[in-house]
């Protein structure tokens, strides 16, 4: 009988562990394929040949000397949001890192550069499209 | 149950209240309009405002209850001694706990909540393995607040709820413990209003009990550590619950060490960080607005000062309502970029946009924005202008540097007159300091426009108000009568407006003085008549608001057509470029060569404008696109109010919007070899302002005025004038990049100044000074001035006024000088001149340190022509032909030609 009850609770323990585990694997599948569907995106813009930097909630597009170039605007120490440019300088608003107008850090904490994404113009010059 | 209220009944009073006002916030929160529906909720519905300050309050004294009742614990030396699968849940239920706070935090989607986000999103993800799904699971798509909102009112209370039950054995609280909880909410809730942040506010802060963890934050360049450290902090927890012995004791002493390190932090991070981050105390100039901003908040008025259909009506200003535009609705005169539809009233009047009773709304309230002083709050936040607010502090109508500089200069309190200097570091008392805030430092733009009304003659200062403020003319007329009667508030109803608009009346004030650039401009020169001695009924005179009588003399040619200042100059002079110029003429770049040019144009295309060029000129003139403008050649300008169309180059007034077409140089400038090294200026400047005869001393007894700080003070400086002329200016030398060029100049500083009075013990109290200084008359004639103007002229060489005569005797030629002023006995030279006829001056003798005045060997070669003029008309041949080739006219002289003596030795060698 004891050898039974054993079994039994044996049998429960592994069946819940193996439910569990199933649920985690379903959360990180159905996740991680949302992510990846939000994630992979191509955006558009307008584009402003006379602005030298503009801001987007999630992009800074540069445009200096002919190049489009785009950074991320998320601080690369916490991912705050960078939303303005002083003097040549990003800034981070939360903890006060800039980094100069080529993404690079100058004052931390940041240390790392901005993310860059893949940018082009629309063959009429008015749009710039930014592959994320 | 219990008979007495301990900390943890008390914590779970203030959660029975989370749970009920929780449930009746969520009946006006919009979750996909989060920031909309609070704002709608703080200003047309005083009930939800309660309600969401009732939920607010109880989580935030719900959460120190708890960590009260946790407290209560580690100073004890006695274990607790829980099961450990229940102490494991009770450390999880502190992190559960910070997270329905957070996400409470974050359903506010201000401008905090969503940085804040930002953070917590990082920081979950750099969790190792499932720090990508766990971040993403926790708060979902950026940009939408769904899944935030459903762990906030579901997940995490769920299990706080069960935690609860399960640890306290119970979920409702006693009655007693309500009962004060209540008491304390409604007190609390009533005349605290939960916080909401403005958006111009540039100070980013998480909830008070995160500043300390932004603060840890800020001083770690790997802050996916801080993730160790937290699941540090909920092991100590657990151990503290369900440990015992040492280990116990040991976690219980390093949590209260860490609390109260944390405290500190926490201190630091609410009183001492501002914008940025950065370090803010009391006291320094932003700390009211970036640090004590953050704690403004009102009681809750539930009978707001509007109706609820106005209210309704009003608009959605940046994603939220604001209070001020629903009273002030019907007031007209903005430009559409300042329209209150569009921006509100808040985003340059501050006060409190979520107010509602005007006592609220405008308590801490810009009355006139714009104020340097104000202008980062103003027209400087982020989301308008604030690379311009961040450059005009270094621009010289700022900094007055050049004003500044030469002053001390003269005093000799200087050795130089070109050392950067700034009017807000002049905190001395020296005698040159008080000469300057009793006799000059008013012009600048940092001295503050303190009462409403338009800019006038007498307008100083007034930071961007200065050149953009302007009243049509039924807000003067409103204003007017408000002056009149201060209870009539028709000018409620006209509002001034800030607009490109910027007229030559808006630098009248400040450059009707020393220069003169805009009186002389309209052809105005000062007189020293007295008001009561101006000639009545005159037009040829005219009186400025302070009592100064000018008299009419030509205009400068481009007054006459209709241009205004603005339109020479760009924005990027008047606004500066961000960098720290000594004096004008370094800081400005347009020259006439940039519009009057021969050969191929100076061009930038449309699409290299800078965006500030490119938005003004789109504002001023519509679509830029194809455009070619001219372009300065200093420093590469594009003058947008220019374009070149085939092979004509045009200027368009950005007043009248008449449009010219810009003439090339006259073909004597273009092909004239003689006069290469001659500014345009130095011909073509009909009259400059001049005067002689100054003197300075300082007077104890005079009322004086402290033009930095506005305060009346005893003892002044003053000054005692000479006379003024109007006559053609002298010429002078400027050397730049090893580079002569022949410019106007005036007798700038003949003065003396005495100094026994200001400071006895001065070893040298009385200093005379002759400094002529170099001039942009702003005088422009169509027609330069003549030869002799120059070469047989004894002002125009720096001798001074008088009679220049070549005399010729047998075959000698001399010139001589009688000069009209006495001899000054400090030096021996005429009052007026700038050096000795046919001497050489050196030393201190201009306000700059690269204007010097002819010398003895350039005074020859300018004489030289001059004794030809002295026989042969200016348009005579031989004279034409000398414009190009003047050593071959030289060569082939007429036995009658008998030239200066000078000439004659140094051909014959001696």
């Amino acid at each position: 009988m004891s050898e039974n009850k054993h079994t039994r609770r044996n049998f429960l323990k592994i069946a819940g562990g193996l439910i569990g585990l199933s649920a985690v694997g379903m959360w990180a599948e159905l996740t991680k394929n949302q992510i990846d569907l939000l994630n992979k995106k191509t955006v558009t813009f307008p584009f402003n040949p006379n602005r030298e930097i503009s801001f987007t909630d999630e992009f800074i597009i540069k445009n200096s000397e002919g190049k489009v170039i785009t950074y991320s605007a998320h601080c690369t120490h916490m991912g705050c949001i960078i939303n303005k440019e002083i003097n040549g300088k990003l800034i981070c608003p939360c903890h006060g890192s800039e980094y100069n107008l080529n993404g690079i850090p100058v004052k931390g904490p940041a240390y790392k550069p901005l993310e860059k994404f893949k940018t082009t113009l629309s063959t009429d010059q008015k749009q710039v499209i930014i592959e994320t | 149950m219990p008979s007495r209220s301990t900390y943890g009944s008390l914590s779970l009073a203030f959660f029975s209240f989370v749970l009920l006002s929780g449930i009746l916030l969520a009946i006006p929160y919009n979750v996909d309009k989060p920031y909309t529906s609070i704002s709608e909720m703080l200003i047309m519905n005083p009930w939800a405002s309660f309600v969401r300050n009732l939920h607010f309050w109880s989580s935030q004294l719900f959460l120190i209850f708890s960590f009260l009742h946790l407290y209560d614990h580690f100073h004890r030396k006695s274990k607790i001694g829980l099961k450990k699968a229940m102490a494991f849940r009770l450390a999880i239920g502190v992190l559960i706990i910070f997270l329905a706070m957070i996400t409470g935090f974050l359903l506010k989607a201000d401008a905090d909540s969503i940085q804040a986000r930002q953070i917590l999103f990082t920081l979950t993800e750099r969790i190792p393995l499932v720090g990508k799904i766990l971040a993403f699971s926790l708060l979902g798509k950026e940009g939408n607040f769904e899944l935030i909102y459903v762990h906030h009112i579901a997940t995490f209370t769920i299990f706080i709820t069960i935690i609860i039950i399960e640890h306290a054995k119970r979920l409702w609280p006693s009655p007693q413990d309500f009962f004060i909880a209540f008491l304390i909410l409604i007190g609390i809730s009533y005349f605290w209003t939960a916080p909401l942040h403005d958006t111009m506010n540039p100070a980013v802060k998480g909830p008070w009990y995160f500043v300390g963890f932004q603060e840890i934050l800020h001083w770690m360049t790997h802050p996916e550590w801080s993730v160790l450290f937290i699941t540090l902090l909920i092991l100590l927890i657990y151990i503290v619950n369900s440990g015992q012995g040492k280990a116990m004791f040991l976690s219980k002493r390093t949590l209260l060490i860490f609390t109260l390190f944390y405290g500190i932090l926490t201190l630091i991070g609410l009183f001492f960080r501002g914008e940025n981050w950065q370090w803010s105390f009391p006291g320094t100039k932003d700390y009211k607005y970036t640090v004590l901003h953050n704690f403004k908040t009102e009681t809750v008025n539930f009978s707001p000062t509007f109706s609820e259909t106005d209210a309704r009506k009003s608009p959605v200003i940046m994603d939220r309502k604001e209070s001020c535009v629903i009273c002030h609705k019907d007031t007209h005169g903005f430009t559409d970029s300042h329209n209150p539809k569009a921006i509100g009233c808040f985003s340059c009047h501050g006060g409190n946009p979520f107010a509602t009773k005007k006592t609220q709304a405008h308590k801490n309230m810009i009355l006139i924005p714009g104020n340097l002083e104000n202008s980062r709050q103003s027209c400087g936040t982020a989301q308008c202008h604030p690379n311009i607010t961040e450059r005009i502090p270094t621009s010289l109508m700022s900094t007055l540097s050049g004003m500044i500089s030469v002053d001390k200069y003269v005093f000799g309190e200087q050795k130089s007159p070109n050392s950067l200097t700034n009017v807000n570091q002049l905190i001395g008392h020296s005698a040159a300091d008080v000469h300057l805030k009793n006799l000059c430092v008013r012009c600048h733009l940092g001295n503050a426009k303190t009462e409403t009304g338009p800019i006038t003659d007498a307008s100083r200062g007034g930071g961007c108000l200065a050149c953009h403020l302007n009243y049509n003319p039924k807000a003067d007329t409103a204003w007017q009568k408000h002056q009149q009667n201060q209870n009539d508030t028709t000018y409620l109803k006209y509002h001034a407006s800030i607009s490109l608009q910027v007229n030559d009346n808006h630098c009248f004030g400040c450059h009707s003085r020393s220069g003169r650039i805009s009186t002389n401009y309209q052809g105005w020169h000062e007189t020293t008549l007295l008001k009561s001695e101006m000639p009545k009924d005159s037009i040829h005179y005219r009186l400025v608001e302070d009592s100064r009588v000018f008299k009419k003399e030509p205009a400068d040619v481009h007054h006459s057509l209709g241009m205004q200042c603005i339109d020479c100059h760009t924005s990027y002079e008047l606004m500066g470029d961000g960098k720290h110029y000594a004096h004008e003429e370094n800081q400005e770049v347009v020259q006439c060569i940039d519009c009057h040019f021969s050969g191929k144009p100076h061009l930038t295309p449309a699409n290299k404008l800078t965006d500030e060029s490119a938005i003004i000129s789109s504002l001023r003139f519509g679509s830029i696109t194809g455009k070619k403008y001219l372009t300065t050649h200093k420093r590469n300008q594009a003058l947008i109010n220019t374009w070149y169309k085939n092979d004509t180059a045009f200027l368009i007034s950005k007043k009248t919007k008449k449009v010219f077409a810009i003439k090339a140089p006259a073909k004597q400038c273009q092909r004239d070899n003689a006069h290469k090294d001659v500014s345009c200026s130095a011909c073509h400047s009909s009259w400059a302002p001049t005067c002689i005869g100054c003197h300075n001393s300082y007077d104890p007894n005079e009322p004086g005025f402290d033009m930095l700080r506005n305060k009346e003070e005893k003892g002044s400086w003053v000054e005692y004038t000479g006379s003024y002329l109007a006559q053609l200016p002298s010429l002078g030398m400027r050397i730049e990049n090893e580079k002569e060029e022949i410019i106007p100049v005036i007798p700038g500083m003949i003065l003396s100044i005495d100094l026994s009075n200001f400071n006895k013990k001065l070893h040298d109290s009385l200093l005379f000074r002759r400094l002529y200084a170099p001039i942009a008359p702003h005088t422009t004639s169509k027609t330069s001035r003549d030869c002799k103007s120059c070469h047989n002229n004894p002002t125009a060489l720096g001798y001074g006024s008088g009679k220049l005569t070549y005399v010729v005797k047998g075959n000698n030629g001399t010139f001589v000088f009688y000069p009209l002023y006495e001899n000054n006995k400090h030096d021996g030279l005429p009052e007026d001149a700038w050096i000795g006829f046919l001497q050489n001056r050196t030393g201190m003798v201009s306000t700059r340190t690269n204007v010097k005045p002819f010398t003895v060997e350039e005074q020859h070669k300018i004489l030289l022509v001059g004794a030809c003029l002295s026989c042969h008309k200016e348009n005579s041949k031989v004279m034409k032909r000398s414009l190009n080739d003047f050593s071959d006219v030289l060569k082939h002289l007429s036995p009658r030609c008998i030239l200066p003596d000078w000439y004659s030795d140094k051909k014959s060698g001696h």
